[in-house]
């Protein structure tokens, strides 16, 4: 590096452990989140995902099986079972009441009540054995200490996709984004030429008009634009959604495209002009081959924003199943599931799962939209 | 390449998400505990053709309950409604009700919110035969129909709505094994409760788990134990009062009420994590400290909406049980309940929405949610033996036998008291700040917007 010319700034190691922060704070939740969602509810109530690689040490309830279904063997009436019921893992220690879940070591024998011995095997067997009839049709409880192995499972992702709808809501994030990227980007390509060399009286006025939009807040548009789709027939459906992100979304798209378009060098376009092209056949077969970074982008930028929406989808959209986003299931997962981290963990790395995909399959062309229309 | 892993996501997505036919849960004429004679009457109303849209606030588990009461209504009208309800609900039907599409009915939890719409000329008036057959078939028919009677936009009151589902409020949950195991003995009185606490603590557990999270609802759980302390300390005409601004919310009653929640929820000892937990802890989270091993805490009071949230596979009855959250034997105030309900109102009037809340007249529709679990009922027409369980059975009774019930008050204050400033000043004051100057900021908002 020593080749380059000019002196090599002494801050360079500290702008890159930044730069290595940002990444583990950014990565290191999103990792977590795609641990968690191959975990099941027991493994994450008992241990963080950082520990999911290794066994896990937890404390288990298990209900014996009822006493009036005890055998009579050899004068005793005996209840068996195994307190993982098929599952593996080892018992460190045993109680038989929740005040000392782990008062007893495994194999020995302890009162259990009522005249009952429990004994408890380190693999989960245990015998309840008897001397007279156990009564009642709500067996006993045994606290165990266990050691569980790790375990990874897919059960999540199938539950969540099925039964909790988040896969038809797939569907329907789909259904919104792509139109909503498509159209956009069409209607501003087509916008962004004329403004930027098609010559006509009031152009730097409709210019300035749209960078006026810019900062022209959404939230202001909701109501008014959702009464005038009910009073022209529209309605709460894809149409109408679809029309209200390209509204929301044509300012910076325009404004974007011009100003990148306007770079461009005038050369080509006025030798095409003179071998007698017109308008839309520059448009058409120079200028968007070129802009193509420009569109890449910024359909990056509007693919993702509105596939994260949740607010746009609430009022356009209805909550029924074959309308509702993720987002918006996500948030009725929320309230409905608020406590089950496993299914929200699941939830939410789907829903992150595209646009992860999208940002890693095209980083280069955001990173150029960052800079489209800042620097010429 | 990414198409191709799009379609194949949404060929899945499809898959899973095929249509479910609703079937109905229990076959006509066959179980004698229902009322199938209702169900048959309302076979002379033919509605083929017509729709009609529901929104709620149930998602979930109730949704799908709902859904399987709605599809009796459609099996025997042949109209085709659509309940699409869930999480968002108020702000929801605001924006649907504002841009002119709102639902053909909707389901509210708050009678404020009701109140509000009616006053705005965006809800139907119900019939006036309706009212008397309040009066005539709910427990306490008249109370039911005053918090449903609103004045309209000309200033004329009328009812707008019937309460359909109810919570009671005044439960602790609890594991009776646990108890068992501890020797504890359920307390049949206020005394006898904080009593238990205290013991509980000596004897080197937790007793309470409390859980005020509920994203942007943080707070609501401390306002229903402030309400239920409110009434164990002072008359039902003081509450009133309370709720409705005549008396301050800075009044010493009020304060005192607080304060008593505070004996519970303040003390680090008492709650499952300390006090400092109480704010930040998910309210559907909290209820778990009961099931854990050892047990995070022995007592959680809560609606009777709770046991949807306990992890699964937990017979309520036997792993889980409540008792009334008990009065003070010493106050003389008898037993007061504290409740909360759901309240139907037609936002768009078509006969399909009025021949539906004709329909939740019915015996049957109120049979067929309670033979499944977390429904109780005021209609008295119903037969009790169709509840699903035994511990609903046991509500009912608690609710049939309330010397005073009263209904949520934070519920029946402004919005910007009951869902605003009383949620977030009770997460301060459990966070610390002092009771009088919680009460004091509280009263200075209502003071604002009257």
């Amino acid at each position: 590096m020593d080749n380059i010319v000019g002196t090599k700034s002494r801050l360079v190691w500290a702008v890159n452990l930044c730069a290595l922060a940002l990444v583990l704070l950014w990565t290191f939740p999103t990792f977590g989140l795609l641990v968690s969602s191959f975990r099941d509810r027991d493994q994450i109530t008992a241990s963080g995902w950082w520990k999911a690689m290794f066994p896990a040490e937890a404390s288990l309830q298990y209900r014996a099986p009822a006493p009036d279904s005890a055998k009579l063997v050899d004068g005793l009436y005996v209840l068996e079972g195994n307190v993982f019921e098929g599952g593996a893992g080892k018992v460190s220690a045993f109680g038989t009441s929740i005040r000392e879940p782990g008062a007893h070591e495994v194999g020995s024998s302890v009162d259990a009540g009522d005249g009952a011995t429990l004994t408890v095997l380190e693999n989960g067997d245990f015998t309840i054995t008897s001397a007279s009839a156990m009564e009642g049709s709500r067996g006993m409880r045994i606290f165990a200490t266990t050691v569980t192995p790790a375990r990874f499972t897919v059960e999540n992702y199938d539950r969540v996709l099925g039964a909790e709808g988040l896969g038809r809501a797939f569907l329907n994030t789909l259904t919104v984004s792509i139109p909503a990227t498509v159209i956009p980007i069409l209607v501003a390509a087509f916008a962004a030429y004329a403004l930027a060399w098609m010559e006509f009286p009031g152009r730097a006025l409709i210019v300035a008009g749209v960078v006026g939009l810019l900062v022209v807040p959404l939230q202001l548009a909701l109501i008014p634009l959702l009464k005038l789709h009910n009073d022209i027939g529209i309605g709460k459906n894809y149409i109408g959604i679809w029309l209200a992100h390209t509204g929301f979304g044509l300012p910076l798209a325009i404004y974007l495209l011009r100003n990148y378009m306007v770079g461009l060098p005038r050369e080509i376009i006025e030798s095409a002009r003179v071998d007698g092209a017109t308008d839309f056949k520059i448009f058409l077969r120079i200028i968007l081959p070129l802009s193509f970074p420009a569109l890449a982008s910024f359909a990056i930028f509007q693919f993702l924003w509105t596939w994260n929406d949740l607010l746009v989808a609430l009022v356009f959209l209805g909550n029924s199943a074959d309308q509702l986003v993720m987002t918006g299931q996500l948030k009725n997962l929320m309230g409905s599931r608020g406590g089950d981290w496993e299914i929200l963990a699941t939830s939410a790395f789907i829903t992150i799962a595209v646009p992860l995909v999208v940002f890693f399959a095209m980083q280069k062309y955001l990173v150029r939209g960052l800079l489209a229309g800042s620097v010429k | 390449m990414k198409s191709r892993y799009f379609m194949g996501a949404a060929a899945f997505a499809l898959l899973a998400g095929a249509a479910q036919a609703q079937e109905l849960k229990f076959a006509p004429g066959e179980d004698a505990r229902f009322h199938w004679d209702s169900f048959e009457a309302l076979k002379a109303t033919d509605l083929k053709g017509q729709s009609l849209k529901i929104d709620g606030p149930w998602g979930g588990v109730d949704k799908e309950l709902f859904e399987s009461v709605i599809a009796y209504f459609e099996a025997a009208t042949g109209a085709d409604v659509e309940y699409s309800g869930g999480d968002g609900f108020e702000q929801r039907v605001m924006i649907d009700v504002e841009a002119g599409s709102p639902p053909g009915i909707a389901v509210i939890p708050q009678p404020g919110l009701a109140a509000d719409l009616a006053k705005r000329g965006k809800l139907a008036a119900l019939p006036a035969e309706t009212a008397d057959w309040l009066k005539e078939n709910y427990a306490a028919g008249q109370s039911w129909v005053d918090l449903a009677t609103y004045a309209g936009p000309d200033g004329a009151k009328a009812l707008y709505g019937m309460f359909y589902k109810v919570d009671v409020k005044s439960l602790v949950w609890y594991v009776p094994e646990n108890f068992e195991d501890a020797g504890y003995e359920v307390p049949t009185t206020m005394e006898g409760l904080k009593e238990l606490t205290a013991q509980i603590v000596a004897d080197g557990g937790t007793p309470w788990c409390i859980g005020l999270g509920s994203g942007p609802a943080t707070g609501w759980p401390a306002t229903d134990w402030v309400e239920d302390m409110m009434l164990r300390n002072n008359t039902p005409a003081d509450y009133d009062a309370w709720v409705s601004n005549e008396m301050k919310f800075d009044d010493p009653k009020v304060i005192a009420a607080i304060e008593d929640f505070g004996s519970f929820a303040r003390v680090d000892a008492n709650v499952a994590g300390g006090a400092g937990a109480v704010g930040s802890t998910d309210f559907r989270d909290s209820p778990k400290g009961l099931f854990a091993s050892p047990p995070a805490c022995y007592m959680h009071r809560q609606a009777s909406f709770i046991p949807s949230f306990f992890p699964e596979g937990t017979v309520v009855g036997e792993d889980a049980d409540f008792f009334y959250f008990p009065a003070y034997e010493g106050k003389d105030l008898g037993k007061p309940v504290l409740g909360a309900g759901t309240l139907f109102v037609v936002t768009q009037d078509s006969p399909v929405a009025q021949a539906f809340m004709k329909f939740l007249q019915s015996p049957i529709a109120h049979e067929i949610w309670m033979a499944q679990s977390g429904f109780l009922t005021p209609h008295k027409g119903v037969n009790t033996e169709a509840y699903g369980d035994p511990t609903l059975k046991k509500m009912g009774d608690i609710l049939l036998g309330a010397d005073t019930f009263r209904f949520d008050g934070s519920d029946l204050m402004p919005g910007a008291i009951g869902a605003g400033v009383f949620w977030t000043g009770m997460v301060d004051y459990t966070a610390g700040k002092d009771a009088a100057a919680v009460a004091a900021d509280i009263q200075k908002t209502w003071d604002s917007i009257k």
